[in-house]
C-alpha cells in the first residue's frame, strides 16, 4: 500500500509541475515586431570553408521601428533556410519561440544603447561545428527580461533571397583513418593467431 | 589396488560396471580418487566405447546447444537402471573434487555464484555476459550521438530512421547462424570471431562521410548482436539444467543492460574528447574507439582466460566423444510446423524489438523534445536500458510464480499483462509535453516491455522439446526484426513526430500482443480454453513425443522428451499437486533462459 501511496503522489507533484510549466510558453514570434532592424550577411571566400571563411554582418536599426526604447541586446543567430528543413524536424520553425528550432547557432551579441542606432559591422567567422546548408543571418532584439521584442533578417520573409551555402567539414583527419586501420588488422590478426596457434596445438596433441 | 582387480572382472559386463560406478559416485561429497592403473583402465575402456557411439553423430548445427539450455545432453547422463543407447559412462580420469563449484555428472556446476570467477564455470559466465554487453554497447553506440553525426553527415530522418533499422537487421541472419558455429568452434572461438570480426567495423566509423557510409557501417555492426547466442550456448555446457533459468537470465538481462550503459558512455567520452580539443565532428569519430577497444579486449580475454567446456577446450576435446546430436532437418521441420513458433517470433518482436527500437531513439527524442544536453539526454535514455538489470529476471520469475497456481495459463497472463501495460505506458510516454512525466512513464514502460521479455522465455522451453535450440534461436531473431520494423514504420520518414511514433508503436505492440491468446497446449490450455477433453491427448508425453517419428521412438531417442514431459506436469499449476500423478520434481524451470 505503501508504494501506491508513493507512487499516487509523485503523479500528482508531476501533474502540477506541468500545469504550472504551461503557463510562462507563450511568447510567439509573430508577435515580435517585424524589420525593426536590417541585416546584410555576405560572404567572402577566403579559404577552403568552415573555420577559415568569414560573413560580414551588417545590422543597423531601421528607421520604423518603434519599440526600439526596449532594446536592451541584440543578438544575432545563424538561421536555417527553408532547404536545409526538409525531413529534419530538428530544425524546424514554430511560432511559440521557445520551441522554434531554425536559428540555433549564435554568432554574437551586443548589449544596445541607443547610441547604437546606426548599427554594428563586423566579420564572423564560422565555426567548425557549422553543419553543411543554406542559411540567412537574423538578429533579434530582446529587452531587459531578455525576451526577444523585434528581429530583422538578412532574407525577405519566404526566405528565398540572398541564401548562402555552407559547406561543412568533415571531421575526418588522415591520422585517424590510419590508426583504425592499425587497430582493425591488430584484432583480424591476433584472432588469427590463437586460432592457428590453437589447432596446432591439438593436433600435436593428437599426434601424440 | 584391490579395487582394480574387480574391476577387471567385470570388464565383460560393460553395465554391472556401471552400477558400481554409480554407488561409489553416489557417496556424497566423497570422490573417489582412481590410482593409476584405474585411470588407464577407464580411459582405455571409454575410449571404446566413445568409439562406438560416434557413428551417430549428427550434423552440425542442430544443437544449438541450449540457446535457452534446458536441453538434456544425450551423452553423459547417468540415466536411471533403465539404460538407453544413449548413455555412456561418466569420466572417472578427472575427479570433481578439482572444479571450486559442485558439478553434477556432466561436470556442470549445480550453483551459481556470481561474485566468483572461478575456472571454468563462474569465468565462462562473466565472459559470456559480458562479451554481450561489450557488443550491446557498440551496436547502439551511435544512437546517443545522432544530434552531432547528423550534423556532420547531414543526415535526414529518413537516413537516421534508416541506418537504426540496419542497425538491428544484421543480427536476424547472425544470430540463426550462431548456432552452427558453436557446435563447429566452440563457445570461445565463437565470441571470439564475432568481436573481434565486428571491432574493425566499429573502427571504420572513423571513415564514414555520408548518409550510405553511415547506415553500412551500422549494419555490419549490428552482426556482433549474435554473441548473445554464443553467450547462451556458453552458459549452458557450463550450468547444470536446474539452474541455468536464473543463469542464462542474469547473463541475457546484465548483456542487454549494455544498450543503456552506451546511452551514458558514449556522450561521456564524446565530452571529454571535445574537452581535450578536438571539433565535435572528428570528436565522435573518436568516440567510436572505445566500443572499438572494449570489443578487441574482451575478445582476448575471452581467448585466454575462458574455456569451451568444464573439462577443457574443444579442439582438444574433440575426439573424445561428441555429443550426439540430432539432424538438423527434423529439428527445423519440427520448429516449422509448430505454429506457436511464428506467436513467440512475433510477440518477441514487440517486445525486445520495442526495446531495441527505443535505444536507438530515444535518446535523440529526449535532446530534441525537451531541448536537453547532449549527456542529459543520454543518462535519462541509459536508464531506460539499465532498468534490465532487474526488470528482465523479475518477468521470468515472475512466470514462474504464476506457473507454481496457475500452471502455464498463468504463465500466458503474465505475459500478456506485461506487455499490454508496457505499450500503454509506451502510449502515454509519446504524449507526455513535461519531462518528469515523460521519464515515469518511460521507466514504467521500461519495466513493462523487459519483464514481458523475461516472460516468454519463461514460455519458450515449453514449446519444443526436441526443436528447443531452433525455436529460442528464432524467437531471439523475431526481436531484431520486430525493431526493424518499428523503426522503418515509425521512425523513418517525417509522416510521424517521434512522439506519435512513440505511441502508435505502443497501439501496435497491444495489438500484436494480443495472440498470446493463440497460445494453446493441448495438455494445459490456453488463455481461455482448458486442456483438450481427449484422454490421450491432454498427456504431456503425447505432446513432446510427437516429435519423433516411430522409427526413432523404436531406436529410443525420444527418452529425453519424455523425462521432460514429466518433469514438465508441475505446468498444470495447483491441480498437479492434487493430480499427485507425478513425482512433482522441482522443475528445471527457475528463471528461464533470456535472450
Amino acid at each position: 500500500m505503501a508504494i501506491h501511496k508513493i507512487l499516487f503522489a509523485s503523479l500528482l507533484i508531476c501533474l502540477l509541475i506541468q500545469s504550472s510549466h504551461a503557463a510562462t510558453k507563450e511568447r510567439l514570434f509573430s508577435d515580435l515586431e517585424k524589420s525593426a532592424l536590417e541585416d546584410t550577411a555576405t560572404p567572402s571566400r577566403v579559404g577552403e570553408g568552415v573555420g577559415v571563411d568569414k560573413l560580414s554582418i551588417t545590422w543597423k536599426v531601421s528607421s520604423t521601428a518603434t519599440k526600439e526604447p526596449e532594446f536592451k541586446a541584440i543578438k544575432v543567430k545563424l538561421c536555417y533556410a527553408p532547404a536545409s528543413q526538409v525531413d529534419r524536424p530538428w530544425r524546424k520553425t514554430e511560432n511559440e519561440l521557445f520551441k522554434d528550432k531554425s536559428c540555433p547557432h549564435k554568432i554574437s551579441s551586443w548589449s544596445y544603447d541607443p547610441a547604437m542606432k546606426a548599427g554594428q559591422s563586423f566579420d564572423y567567422t564560422l565555426e567548425r561545428d557549422i553543419p553543411t546548408g543554406t542559411y540567412f543571418v537574423r538578429a533579434y532584439a530582446v529587452d531587459t527580461k531578455d525576451h526577444e521584442v523585434a528581429f530583422g533578417q538578412s532574407t525577405n520573409e519566404d526566405k528565398t533571397t540572398n541564401i548562402f551555402s555552407v559547406q561543412a567539414i568533415s571531421g575526418r583527419h588522415k591520422s585517424l583513418d590510419i590508426a583504425s586501420v592499425c587497430f582493425s588488422v591488430f584484432s583480424v590478426v591476433a584472432l588469427l593467431v590463437f586460432f592457428v596457434n590453437e589447432k596446432r596445438k591439438a593436433k600435436i596433441e593428437q599426434s601424440k | 589396488m584391490r579395487n582394480f582387480q574387480r574391476y577387471i572382472y567385470a570388464t565383460k559386463n560393460y553395465s554391472e560396471n556401471l552400477k558400481e560406478l554409480k554407488a561409489k559416485r553416489l557417496e556424497k561429497n566423497k570422490t573417489h580418487v582412481l590410482c593409476q592403473e584405474e585411470r588407464v583402465f577407464f580411459s582405455r575402456l571409454l575410449g571404446t566405447i566413445m568409439a562406438h557411439h560416434n557413428e551417430d553423430e549428427g550434423s552440425i548445427g542442430t544443437s544449438m546447444h541450449g540457446v535457452t539450455a534446458r536441453e538434456q545432453v544425450f551423452s553423459f547422463s547417468v540415466q536411471g537402471e533403465d539404460d538407453g543407447p544413449s548413455s555412456h559412462t561418466v569420466r572417472f580420469d578427472d575427479p570433481t573434487a578439482k572444479f571450486a563449484l559442485p558439478v553434477d555428472s556432466e561436470h556442470r556446476a549445480t550453483a551459481f555464484k556470481p561474485f566468483s570467477f572461478a575456472k571454468p564455470h563462474m569465468r565462462a559466465f562473466h565472459l559470456g555476459w559480458i562479451s554481450f554487453f561489450t557488443c550491446f554497447i557498440s551496436t547502439f553506440a551511435a544512437a546517443p550521438l545522432v544530434p552531432i553525426i547528423r550534423d556532420n553527415l547531414d543526415l535526414t530522418k529518413s537516413d537516421i530512421g534508416n541506418a537504426g533499422v540496419a542497425s538491428v537487421s544484421g543480427a536476424i541472419f547472425s544470430r540463426l547462424a550462431m548456432g552452427a558455429v558453436c557446435d563447429l568452434l566452440g563457445a570461445r572461438y565463437g565470441t571470439a570471431f564475432l568481436l573481434m570480426l565486428s571491432a574493425p567495423t566499429v573502427f571504420s566509423m572513423s571513415f564514414v562521410s555520408d548518409a550510405g557510409g553511415y547506415l553500412s557501417v551500422r549494419f555490419m555492426i549490428g552482426f556482433c548482436l549474435a554473441t548473445f547466442v554464443s553467450c547462451q550456448y556458453w552458459t549452458s555446457v557450463m550450468f547444470n539444467g536446474k539452474i541455468i533459468g536464473l543463469v542464462n537470465g542474469c547473463a541475457g538481462g546484465w548483456g542487454d543492460m549494455g544498450g543503456g550503459v552506451t546511452q551514458l558512455l558514449m556522450p561521456m567520452v564524446f565530452h571529454v574528447i571535445k574537452l581535450a580539443g578536438a571539433t565535435p565532428f572528428t570528436a565522435w569519430r573518436i568516440a567510436f574507439f572505445i566500443p572499438g577497444f572494449l570489443q578487441v579486449i574482451m575478445g582476448i580475454l575471452v581467448l585466454t582466460l575462458g574455456q569451451d567446456l568444464p573439462d577443457g577446450n574443444l579442439s582438444t576435446l574433440q575426439k573424445r566423444g561428441a555429443v550426439s546430436k540430432d539432424k538438423f532437418t527434423k529439428v527445423f521441420w519440427y520448429a516449422v510446423l509448430n505454429y506457436r513458433t511464428y506467436v513467440l517470433f512475433l510477440l518477441y518482436g514487440f517486445s525486445m524489438g520495442i526495446e531495441m527500437t527505443i535505444n536507438n531513439v530515444i535518446s535523440e527524442y529526449f535532446f530534441d523534445r525537451f531541448q536537453l544536453e547532449l549527456h542529459t539526454a543520454g543518462m535519462i535514455a541509459a536508464s531506460f536500458g539499465m532498468a534490465n538489470f532487474f526488470a528482465r529476471p523479475l518477468g521470468g520469475y515472475a512466470s514462474d510464480i504464476s506457473a507454481r497456481f496457475f500452471g502455464m495459463r498463468g504463465r500466458l497472463w503474465t505475459l500478456w499483462i506485461l506487455q499490454t501495460s508496457g505499450g500503454i505506458f509506451c502510449v502515454w510516454l509519446g504524449r507526455a509535453t513535461s519531462l518528469p512525466i515523460a521519464i515515469l512513464s518511460m521507466m514504467l514502460f521500461s519495466v513493462g516491455v523487459q519483464a514481458a521479455c523475461g516472460a516468454i522465455f519463461g514460455i519458450v522451453p515449453f514449446v519444443s522439446r526436441r526443436s528447443l535450440g531452433l525455436i529460442s534461436g528464432l524467437t531471439g531473431a523475431g526481436g531484431n526484426f520486430g525493431s526493424g520494423l518499428t523503426q522503418l514504420i515509425f521512425f523513418s520518414s517525417s509522416k510521424f513526430h517521434t512522439a506519435d511514433g512513440l505511441s502508435l508503436m505502443g497501439i501496435m505492440g497491444m495489438i500484436f500482443t494480443l495472440l498470446v491468446a493463440f497460445i494453446h497446449f493441448p495438455q494445459w490450455g490456453s488463455m481461455f480454453f482448458g486442456p483438450t477433453s481427449d484422454e490421450k491427448k491432454s498427456k504431456e508425453e503425447h505432446y513432446y513425443a510427437a516429435e519423433w517419428t516411430e522409427e526413432e521412438k523404436r531406436q529410443g531417442l525420444h527418452e529425453g522428451s519424455l523425462k521432460f514431459a514429466e518433469n514438465s506436469r508441475s505446468e498444470r499449476g495447483r491441480k498437479a499437486a492434487s493430480d499427485g500423478s507425478s513425482p512433482s520434481t522441482p522443475p528445471e524451470n527457475g528463471n528461464p533462459a533470456h535472450v
